[in-house]
């Protein structure tokens, strides 16, 4: 992080929850045999931490041989820290990151072509722009979970009310929550209803020490499958009218059909009251409800626009008095399911007193009045009004994340939600969060855009962005989706990005084509070329000689290269016969034939073929491959790229030829220049030529003799 | 791909998957796939890497009576003492599949897989140093599994023979680093063919004398821009032509007969022209089986064998000389590798570099029909 770590508070560039719990003691097993000098701590990759622990060096020091193998003087510990969030696991949360990427850069590629298509201000985009985020949203709400039923339960028990599924995950629902207040704007207008879905979703996840309904039908089912009579339990009372108060129709009319009077044997001395049941229940099934999309299969009676739903809803609440005045009730003579029928009416009704008791959480409790009394409640404020009362109503000891969440985005604040989410849900959940929230409102667009002194001059977005990316870059699988992250950073993202490549391991080629693909895909060509020539000189220690060759030839590393070509020259000057030049070959054939490409080094493949030539005219074969030795071997005399160390052996091949008895090779110009050479050489070192004195000699009298011949 | 879609299944494996391969399966309803797997969090080093055996099932269900609904499940896993670089198989004459595996460390391991239920009955290796110095980047099994050579980044090329009880090898060449070979590929059990740098392809034949025929260096690119081989497939019906995948997504034929022209399927032509299929590294190729018989002309004709290739920009693909290529898969991740069925040419398992087993199934011909 571009943070220091010093002074937190208006410095901090990453914001530290100021709440510190108490210190937590972890043993370490070292395997070190006590007493320790000193235990040194340092940072490893990501989340690991190491540990080198030093032992006492002993007071007598033994001999080397005695000492034991398993008495180490110290030893390096990597100790791995993990958070122990709930939920979900490891390979998950990699599962979620992975799957987030297309749909996250979809998203930017589309913000970044909308920009420059109208090069409009970012308000003016929110007309379209809010669809192309509700899309976003639903790929990355399908990533966290499919929804309640699972393709197993093809066959259902008929006495299940409560369908168990998967457990739904609070990063879910927080998504959703965001989903229904921020991005889809259609939603708005039946934002009661959308509500009341998502509490049908995610009920048992509001409170996990407290009731709530879901878990009071959970029980209640638990019990009924071993009670006979159903309508005289009050728990079956009770656990339908909860579930009516929060708006589960097709739990309460299944549960109405388990009611005793709807037995064949029983259906004739009953037949009033199976009357009242099947009456409440074509009522409660019959319910008109305010929602687009009547396809959800969802009981009640859809309607689509508002003065349809009023209608509808008047002549419903004239059918339930008509049937709470009714006198049939006296002629029921099983109490429970009076009253209970009764309640159940009340309910419908929007008795208050009956829905507060009906509900356990504050959040039931709201979802019943957006039900039964206030369903045309539109704009924040009313609702958070609403939730207010319903908390002084339903106090709740301890508010967890998701309600914490749930919270702030009613009171409108921004920093609350993201707080939340950093805190609850953590860098992923903020980093793609963003994008919900400032399709949602033009303040936090500015708040999470303005970019910031405080933060380095980068916005509260980029600030997220870069916090997530580095937290994907620490892990040796996530880290190569970091780079869509940094890409999408416009002041910092690139610098990091450069950071984090020249951070990624070089040992295998494979690797390195990899971050070369990245460099290549945002146009890193700098970064790609200093890649190479890391990877090149990598190689090239260790003895890949090649392949550190090769590297360095795509980086066109000139000055390297020379380096590189007087180490070769070394080595292949001192192994000069023939046959170990052969395993050359491969090399020579690697550095190709075009001048410039490889420094020094195609003097290496001009010499090859002039050896191959001379080769030729030693096996006395080809009359005219002595006429082409001699000429490459003056092209070898002339160029300035032929290392002096070669000038000598050069010298001593050319006594072959100047020895060829067929015709002379050389002109006089050409016996010239050899001499001259020679001579440099004999001016620079003495001792060279006394240790070459045959081949001066020879050179000589071949010299004497072509001079005789002219 | 809109109409491979349905036929393409995904398998997550919270372990980075390296390579994977199609064991030759006794029963046409219980397959076996082998993948070697690498997971970077492991409590120790020696626990990270591994192999492991994988049954496919298909489940009909009815809401797809035609086909299958795949289930992967793991059957058996063999700890590898070090990352695993190169994966093969192959059906021995023995009841059992070998299933050959080298190391980024060097080593080479062969595992003998019962071909029924997937276990791993034993395990052949050369663990120390002395087959490679460093990562073995390429191995490759003769038919039959009793042979299998191996190439690494040190220069390298030995010849492993399976024996009974032990791994016997010979050097079949050593530049000592000079060159690094990163693709091998037997062509007959006396031939192979090795790739590198530039993309370089050097065919070698165990009964001549040093053993190295012929060799090939790319001179096609003019510019900076040269290559790496990563795979090399030949037809057991036309040993001549090494398909070659390697970097920038080229992928060319090289015909022994006509060793200067080889034929470019996919890459930057003489004449700079870019005719490609990706523009990445093509991790590997094969010759595709289904392809070819579901095209009537070129059984007989001389035109180059359907292949299949993979590329790091997440590109699964089948090309065909002269003709666009067809996108079996565009995934937002590279896939890494992957094998076609030999028995069940539809069928293609590949190891997405998201960690994850993706198994496509394509429509064979009587479904279409």
């Amino acid at each position: 992080m571009p943070g220091r770590p010093s002074d937190p508070g208006s410095e901090a560039v990453v914001p530290f929850s100021p709440e510190f719990r108490d210190p937590v003691v972890y043993p370490v097993h070292h395997g070190v045999r006590p007493p320790l000098l000193r235990v040194y701590v340092a940072w490893s990759r990501g989340s690991l931490l190491h540990l080198a622990c030093l032992r006492q060096p002993l007071p007598e020091p033994e001999s080397e041989d005695s000492v034991d193998e398993g008495e180490a003087g110290g030893k390096v510990v990597e100790v791995r820290l993990r958070a122990g969030e709930e939920g979900i696991s490891e390979a998950h949360r990699r599962r979620i990151a992975y799957g987030s990427v297309p749909a996250f850069a979809l998203l930017q590629s589309r913000k970044n072509s909308l920009m420059a298509m109208s090069r409009m201000s970012s308000s003016l985009l929110h007309g379209e722009w809010w669809q192309h985020v509700l899309e976003y949203s639903k790929n990355i709400s399908e990533l966290l979970g499919t929804r309640r039923l699972s393709s197993n339960m093809v066959i259902e028990d008929p006495r299940m009310v409560v369908q168990p599924s998967e457990e739904p995950t609070s990063l879910k629902a927080a998504w959703e929550l965001m989903e229904i207040f921020y991005v889809d704007k259609q939603s708005l207008t039946w934002l009661p209803e959308r509500l009341v879905d998502w509490s049908e979703e995610y009920d048992s996840l509001l409170t996990r020490t407290e009731l709530t309904i879901h878990s009071k039908l959970v029980n209640m089912q638990k019990k009924l499958a071993n009670v006979k009579v159903v309508e005289d339990d009050p728990d079956y009372w009770e656990g339908m009218s909860s579930a009516l108060a929060v708006g589960w129709l097709d739990i309460v009319v299944k549960l109405l059909r388990f009611h005793g009077s709807y037995q064949l044997d029983q259906l004739d001395n009953r037949e009033t009251e199976n009357g009242l049941v099947e009456a409440v229940a074509v009522l409660v099934s019959t319910m008109p409800r305010l929602r687009p999309d009547p396809s959800s299969g969802k009981l009640g009676q859809f309607c689509k626009t508002r003065p349809d739903f009023i209608k509808a809803w008047e002549k419903w609440r004239g059918h339930l008095s008509k049937l709470e005045r009714s006198a049939f009730w006296v002629q029921c003579s099983h109490d429970r399911t009076r009253e209970g029928l009764q309640k159940l009416l009340k309910i419908m009704l929007g008795d208050i007193s009956n829905i507060t008791s009906a509900t356990c959480h504050w959040m039931e409790l709201l979802v019943s009045h957006l039900l039964y009394i206030r369903q045309f409640m539109v704009g924040l404020e009313g609702l958070n009004n609403l939730a207010h009362k319903c908390r002084q109503l339903k106090p709740t000891v301890h508010y967890n994340g998701l309600m914490s969440l749930l919270i702030g985005i009613l009171e409108e604040s921004p920093e609350v939600v993201l707080a939340e989410c950093s805190k609850t849900f953590g860098p992923w959940m903020v980093a793609h969060g963003i994008e919900l929230l400032t399709a949602g409102s033009d303040h936090a667009d500015i708040l999470l855009h303005e970019e910031r002194y405080s933060l380095g001059g980068i916005s509260v977005e980029e600030l997220h962005r870069l916090v997530y990316a580095q937290i994907l870059s620490s892990h040796p699988l996530t880290c190569q989706i970091a780079p869509t992250y940094l890409a999408s950073c416009p002041k910092q993202g690139i610098g990091l990005l450069e950071n984090l490549l020249y951070k990624q391991p070089i040992q295998h080629h494979q690797v390195i084509l990899k971050n070369l693909e990245i460099c290549r895909l945002y146009e890193l060509d700098n970064i790609s070329v200093n890649l190479m020539k890391i990877a090149g000189m990598y190689n090239w220690k260790h003895g890949r000689r090649g392949f550190g060759i090769y590297w360095l030839q795509l980086a066109c590393d000139e000055v390297r290269l020379n380096r590189i070509a007087q180490q070769l020259f070394d080595c292949i000057g001192k192994s000069l016969s023939d046959d170990s030049f052969k395993q050359w070959e491969g090399l020579l054939e690697l550095l190709g034939t075009q001048v410039g490409s490889s420094g020094g080094l195609e003097f290496l493949h001009k010499y090859r073929d002039f050896k191959r030539t001379l080769k030729q005219v030693e096996d006395g074969r080809a009359s005219n491959a002595a006429r082409q030795a001699a000429e490459s071997l003056m092209q070898l005399m002339r160029s300035p790229s032929t290392p002096r160390q070669f000038w000598l052996p050069l010298l001593h091949d050319s006594v072959k030829l100047l020895n060829w008895k067929a015709r002379p090779l050389l002109s006089v110009s050409e016996m010239n220049l050899l001499l001259n050479k020679l001579q440099d050489l004999s001016m620079g070192k003495l001792m060279l030529i006394l240790t070459a004195a045959a081949s001066l000699s020879a050179l000589c009298i071949s010299g004497r003799k072509i001079l005789n011949v002219l | 791909m809109a109409e491979t879609g349905e036929y393409f299944h995904r398998f997550p494996q919270s372990k980075s998957v390296d390579a994977v391969r199609w064991l030759s399966a006794v029963s046409a309803f219980d397959r076996f796939v082998a993948a070697a797997v690498h997971d970077p969090d492991a409590s120790s080093s020696a626990a990270a890497a591994a192999i492991e055996i994988h049954s496919l099932t298909l489940a009909t269900s009815p809401l797809s009576p035609n086909i299958g609904e795949p289930s992967l499940h793991v059957r058996s896993s063999w700890p590898s003492p070090s990352r695993i670089s190169a994966l093969r198989s192959s059906p021995t004459p023995h009841k059992h599949v070998a299933v050959a595996a080298a190391t980024l460390s060097g080593s080479l391991h062969v595992l003998f897989v019962d071909p029924v239920d997937g276990s791993i009955d034993s395990e052949l290796s050369i663990a120390d140093r002395s087959l490679h110095a460093g990562l073995v980047s390429a191995v490759d099994l003769l038919e039959g599994g009793r042979e299998c050579i191996t190439a690494g980044e040190d220069g390298r090329v030995n010849r492993v023979t399976i024996g009974e009880a032990r791994l016997e090898y010979r050097r079949v060449y050593d530049s000592r680093g000079l060159v690094s070979y990163t693709a091998a590929r037997w062509g007959s059990p006396m031939e192979f063919a090795t790739g590198g740098l530039g993309f370089g392809v050097q065919w070698w034949d165990q009964r001549k004398p040093g053993g190295l025929v012929s060799q090939f260096r790319c001179n096609w690119r003019q510019d900076k821009a040269t290559g790496i081989v990563h795979s090399i497939d030949i037809h057991p019906s036309r040993k001549h032509i090494c398909m070659v995948g390697g970097s920038s997504g080229t992928i060319f034929a090289w015909d022994l007969r006509y060793q200067q022209q080889p034929i470019l399927l996919s890459g930057v032509g003489h004449d700079g022209r870019r005719v490609s299929v990706s523009e990445s590294e093509v991790w590997e190729v094969q010759y595709d089986g289904h392809s070819q018989s579901s095209s009537v002309t070129s059984a007989s004709s001389a035109k180059i064998l359907p292949v299949m290739i993979c590329s790091e920009d997440g590109i699964l693909a089948v090309l065909e000389q002269g003709e666009e290529p067809t996108e079996l898969l565009v995934e937002p991740c590279a896939i890494n590798a992957f094998d076609i069925d030999p028995q069940n040419p539809s069928d293609v398992v590949c190891s997405l570099e998201w960690e994850t087993i993706g198994i496509l199934m394509r429509p064979r011909e009587s479904i279409i029909a």
